[in-house]
């Protein structure tokens, strides 16, 4: 078993555990928190794969920080839908929100 | 020292996955954001454990620093107001199955193809200095770094324009 092994398997349970989230949560901002989880998932095991062989450790860094940055803009994003919905429908409950007028 | 690192390890395991938990699992909207924070935390110590000291920063300054605050905002902003921090109706115990099947079998699938095809890789993380990552975003991956900052710039004011009310 070897250290990049250890590492994908918790980055795949946090995939896993966000994914579940999504899957669970009926408000909107719970689903951006599992969101989340599955994008760290994802920057961790790209991490992991870096550090512990030998690929272009440089490149796959950067390719975890431009993660972060997707997540930022995600989330900023995520933030105004929240903020639409919650003023048009006054909640944020996903399964409610089912309007397509403009 | 060996068996530091591994105690460390186990540290940042259990704030993980217990983080994960609490972020999945509470009913409490606050409660959940808590347990994502403390998985965050969990993730840079990962960072620092795997050598990477500047991601790890880059971690806690983007995620528990920015993306954080963001979610915090939309939970003060649509659900503080009326007192409804809770998720009042939870799924149907058969959904919540299902969802709970969803997650699990995309990772057990995955964890597979991992133990099924190892591949090669050293004990001890490579060190890489951050002059070499700062050459790299001005050289080769310079475009990457622009494109990146004009999906922000996009996304942020992408924001501002749907949330934006001309005043009567």
């Amino acid at each position: 078993m070897s250290m990049l092994s250890i590492y994908q398997w918790v980055a795949i349970a946090m995939f896993g555990i966000g994914l579940f989230g999504v899957m669970v949560r009926r408000s909107l901002v719970g689903m951006l928190i599992g969101v989340e989880l599955m994008l760290n998932g994802a920057g961790l095991s790209i991490m992991a794969a870096a550090q512990f062989t030998e690929t272009a450790g440089a490149l796959a860094q950067l390719s975890t920080l431009l993660v972060m940055g997707l997540a930022a803009a995600e989330t900023t994003l995520v933030l105004a839908i929240v903020l639409i919905v919650d003023k048009r429908f006054g909640h944020v409950e996903s399964e409610n929100v089912s309007l397509l007028r403009g | 020292m060996q068996i530091l690192a591994h105690i460390t390890f186990g540290l940042y395991l259990v704030l993980v996955l217990g983080g994960g938990m609490v972020a999945t699992g509470s009913r409490s909207i606050v409660r959940a954001f808590a347990g994502l924070l403390v998985t965050l935390v969990g993730v840079a110590g990962l960072y620092f454990l795997m050598d990477a000291p500047f991601i790890a920063l880059m971690q806690i300054l983007i995620y528990i620093g920015a993306v954080s605050v963001i979610i915090f905002m939309a939970v003060m902003l649509t659900m503080a107001s009326r007192g409804e921090g809770y998720e009042t109706r939870l799924k149907t115990p058969q959904k919540r199955i299902l969802s709970f099947l969803a997650g699990g079998i995309m990772a057990i699938l995955l964890a597979g193809m991992v133990a099924k095809y190892p591949l090669a890789s050293g004990t001890t993380p490579r060190n890489i200095p951050v002059e070499e990552l700062g050459q790299a975003l001005l050289g080769p991956y310079s475009f990457v770094f622009e494109l990146i900052s004009v999906i922000l710039f996009v996304a942020m004011v992408g924001a501002m324009i749907a949330v934006y009310e001309r005043r009567k």
